[in-house]
């Protein structure tokens, strides 16, 4: 077995659904100083991206959108992570972190996980806020290590996995695709001889939707909090649905990391996967 | 009730495969001489006799040589060492029918643990204590621990005899400048948290500011957020209020707050420049 | 500026240009800048803008939108569990 063979059979192993290797001098393009992994680990060579799966078939098909929004997941691909770190470490005796990938000031992590899957060659950017998409699978969460073990890159995909070519078709017809009807609230788009010619998102909007209860609902919350003069108002809201959910949230984070898949459950890209008794 | 004479050793067993670095015992008694009362092993289990310690899950070689700061502040590895302790809380009760006791790693009230689990680690023979504070194993250095208290009377470790701090380069650097790595970084005597005395090899005295390594270990946590909901409830001005929640620091505690596990520890410095902090494996 | 508290005037003058110029309001083909290059930019230190963009980041829409994505959300499983459930009882009246 190669090396880079080894590395990704212990990801594999330990839950990720696909690994991917991205080579350091990569990042240099598109990714400003600072926020590269040469810039978080010295001597780094080589990024290994880890894809896990995100909410079950069953998931998909509750009715009740709440469901989804403490669904969660089970973050293996940061497992993964951790055992192929633990493997580069302990047998091959070179230097690996997990890459911060939490935001730290505002929104911004300090590496970002879409890029790195882009450069790994697992996925490609879509109309649907911009997700990574592996042609297979579809919606993949996303983690990385960073190492100084150099290991031969797998290349960026050669063909974007969206827009998939119903959708391409329905554009052509309609004039959109399944995710920008569905909220045209936070994207926009044009394809053009089946790419992507044009694609924005708001994700200001979106983060309303997509952690509609969390961190940035609490912030709203308790400002209004204590903007109320009013002491009856006040304790309406303080013990109100909104902000028992949105401190719910704040505790349980990592089970209601996400909480709206619109754009996706209409996405076909790995549909098949979601097909079961 | 007996335990076989192989458990301590099938226990010890157990707790490496479940990914523990080092696994010890201690006596139960053996906390009365140092654990204010409430905080000792029978106070949480009547009729304690063994404290179980775990440690593992420390910071990789690729951490410590990580110059962003967040790596080590947003992606800690402590709790997987509390999933080995909770295990063998479980195998215990299961394979030998006594009580266990999974230590929770939380608060019982303000800042003071259930029981300290530093004591339990130097107890267990598993470390010493540092000029800097933490509890250092001779061949691992620094590193996470998790306890199980129990009736089960394992066979009880002995205390290191001799201790990892301080390491022979502080010594030579106390003949030298008057001070040590750790102390030199974090000086209290200038801002910081740490100062300390060296004689013939020992440390016989040490100073350590907790309430200010509060502010750096737990710079973006509850003490942070209490702080800033406490500025903003005292200032008048509403455009200032916006300024202070959805501002980067309260933002950040938040973050920090909600993915506590990672993010529990946030300040490593006396450790980075430790030599007895980064165990003994030479990395490339 | 302390630690904890912006200006809310140099807020108010500079939080559009910041939300324009990050990655608040992403076009595909063009990632955004970093607070650096955003400060090197409108001439201000980075530490400013990164407070900037936070506060605005959660500024930028008031609470009625959580309002909305909470019905947003609501009615779009509904709709699209009426259709792949073949369960037409779902979709509201």
């Amino acid at each position: 077995m190669t090396r880079e063979e080894q590395v990704k059979a212990v990801g594999l192993k330990a839950g990720a659904r696909v690994v991917g290797i991205a080579a350091v001098d990569a990042f240099r393009e598109k990714v400003p100083e600072g926020y590269r992994p040469e810039d978080i680990l010295p001597g780094a060579r080589s990024v290994v991206v880890a894809g896990g799966d995100g909410p079950t078939a069953g998931a998909w098909r509750c009715p009740d959108h709440r469901v989804m929004e403490i669904t969660g997941y089970d973050l293996r691909e940061n497992v993964a992570v951790h055992a192929m770190c633990d493997f580069i470490e302990g047998a091959l005796a070179h230097h690996a972190i997990q890459a911060p990938s939490l935001p730290v000031h505002g929104h911004e992590p300090p590496m970002s996980m879409m890029h790195a899957a882009e450069l790994a060659g697992l996925g490609t950017r879509s109309l649907a806020a911009h997700i990574i998409l592996n042609p297979e699978y579809g919606l993949l969460y996303y983690a990385a290590l960073i190492t100084t073990l150099p290991l031969e890159p797998d290349p960026p995909l050669a063909e974007p996995a969206c827009p998939h070519p119903g959708c391409a078709a329905m554009y052509k017809r309609i004039g959109t695709t399944p995710c920008l009807r569905v909220c045209p609230a936070c994207l926009a788009g044009t394809v053009q001889d089946g790419r992507i010619q044009e694609s924005t998102y708001d994700r200001e909007k979106c983060h309303s939707r997509a952690q509609t209860y969390g961190i940035g609902s609490f912030q709203k919350g308790l400002l209004q909090i204590v903007n109320e003069d009013d002491p009856g108002r006040r304790r309406t809201m303080i013990y109100g649905d909104f902000f028992t959910k949105s401190l719910q949230s704040v505790g349980f984070f990592r089970d209601s990391i996400a909480q709206c898949f619109e754009c996706m459950r209409v996405c076909p890209v790995g549909r098949k996967y979601r097909k079961l008794q | 009730m007996t335990l076989p004479p192989t458990a301590t050793a099938a226990l010890k067993s157990i707790a490496l495969k479940s990914g523990a670095t080092v696994c010890g015992v201690a006596d139960a008694t053996a906390f009365d001489a140092y654990a204010p009362e409430k905080h000792r092993p029978g106070d949480l289990l009547p009729g304690a006799r063994s404290v179980v310690v775990v440690g593992g899950a420390q910071p990789r070689e690729g951490d410590w040589a990580a110059t962003s700061p967040w790596v080590l502040q947003t992606m800690g590895t402590t709790e997987r060492i509390q999933g080995v302790g909770r295990r063998l809380a479980q195998y215990i009760e299961h394979e030998f029918g006594y009580y266990a006791l999974y230590v929770p790693p939380g608060t019982a009230s303000g800042d003071t643990p259930f029981l300290s689990l530093m004591l339990a680690a130097q107890l267990a023979g598993l470390g010493s204590k540092s000029l800097a504070g933490p509890v250092l194993n001779r061949e691992h250095g620094f590193m996470y621990w998790s306890a199980v208290i129990t009736t089960a009377p394992f066979d009880a470790d002995q205390v290191e005899a001799a201790a990892a701090c301080p390491a022979p380069p502080c010594r030579e650097m106390w003949e030298r400048e008057g001070t040590t790595p750790c102390l030199k970084v974090c000086p209290a005597a200038d801002g910081g948290c740490l100062s300390g005395k060296l004689e013939s090899g020992r440390a016989v005295r040490t100073f350590y500011d907790a309430a200010r390594c509060n502010t750096r270990v737990h710079t973006h946590w509850i003490g942070g957020f209490q702080k800033v909901l406490e500025e903003t409830l005292n200032e008048p001005d509403r455009d200032k209020r916006k300024m202070l929640l959805y501002g980067d620091f309260f933002t950040r505690s938040l973050w920090a707050i909600t993915y506590s596990s990672t993010n529990i520890a946030q300040c490593f410095e006396c450790m980075r420049v430790c030599p007895a902090a980064h165990g003994l494996k030479e990395m490339k | 500026m302390s630690v904890f508290k912006l200006d809310p005037e140099v807020y108010k003058r500079y939080k559009d240009e910041v939300l324009k110029l990050c990655n608040s309001f992403q076009r595909i083909d063009q990632p955004g800048l970093s607070d650096k290059q955003i400060a090197e930019r409108l001439g201000l230190d980075e530490r400013t803008v990164t407070e900037i963009r936070c506060v605005a980041e959660r500024d930028c829409y008031s609470l009625e939108e959580w309002e909305k994505a909470i019905e947003f959300k609501r009615k779009a499983t509904l709709e699209w569990s009426a259709l792949a459930l073949k369960r037409p009882d779902l979709k509201e009246k």
